[in-house]
């Protein structure tokens, strides 16, 4: 008993429909296997942990409310005892001529022509 | 690429060199990942115009190479190692003995009969 090509094309046709596939009889290369394929970008950067900063998070969610920072508080007392003691960073230079008179000399570093005493 | 990298820190754990760059690596992949999968239907697809399907394959082909999937590499999140990684657990073999056998990894077991 012979299924005429017609029926079961129209068979093909309402198994697509059903199954949400393409209907495609010729079987040609329509590369919707890569369409089916899953995203994987969501899964692939949620690999490392993220990084969490409570107080920084809590501060940035709440800018009204006052959250307590103990390590940016430890930090900011160091810097101000350091620079009581004259321990602090150098002043930022703010130009070229500047920064170059101020410059500690460093041993084994020639000495520049103008600071050179007269001998 | 530094083009890609993060302004600021955005991972925890071990952090080194390795890590951060497989890090932006995973996220240039996730961001380019519709581009290029529509790139590749049209390269697959036989009934599209030739032209435009070779003209797909020099794009996909010129796109970086952080946007490729490939690129990207399991890395222990304990010690930053890229051998003998287990992937169930991310973590290099001798880190999961380690936090196995100081039961860290809920229901891992060390084997005995």
């Amino acid at each position: 008993m012979s299924v005429p090509r017609a029926r079961i094309l129209a068979l093909l046709k309402t198994q697509c429909t059903i199954f949400n596939t393409t209907y495609n009889p010729n079987r040609l290369r329509l590369g919707n296997k890569i369409l089916r394929q899953r995203l994987k970008g969501p899964s692939i950067t949620n690999y490392y942990p993220p990084r969490i900063r409570v107080v920084q998070e809590l501060k940035k969610a709440y800018p009204d409310w006052e959250v307590e920072d103990e390590k940016e508080d430890e930090r900011v007392e160091g810097l101000k005892i350091k620079r009581q003691r004259g321990k602090g960073a150098p002043k930022k230079r703010r130009t070229a001529a500047e920064s170059k008179k101020l410059l500690k000399r460093r041993p084994g570093q020639a000495r520049p022509a103008a600071a050179t005493p007269a001998a | 690429m530094s083009q890609f990298r993060a302004k600021t820190l955005d991972i925890g754990g071990y952090v080194n060199k390795w890590i951060i760059r497989d890090h932006t690596k995973r996220k240039v992949v996730a961001e380019y990942e519709t581009e290029r999968q529509s790139l590749r239907y049209i390269i697959r697809n036989t009934s599209l115009p030739q032209r435009m399907r070779a003209q797909a394959q020099l794009q996909l082909s010129q796109m970086h190479c952080y946007t490729r999937p490939t690129q990207v590499k399991n890395r222990c999140i304990m010690g930053g190692k890229g051998r003998g990684v287990l992937s169930d657990f991310r973590m290099g073999r001798f880190q999961f003995r380690m936090n196995a056998l100081a039961g860290n990894i809920p229901g891992v077991k060390k084997a005995s009969w």
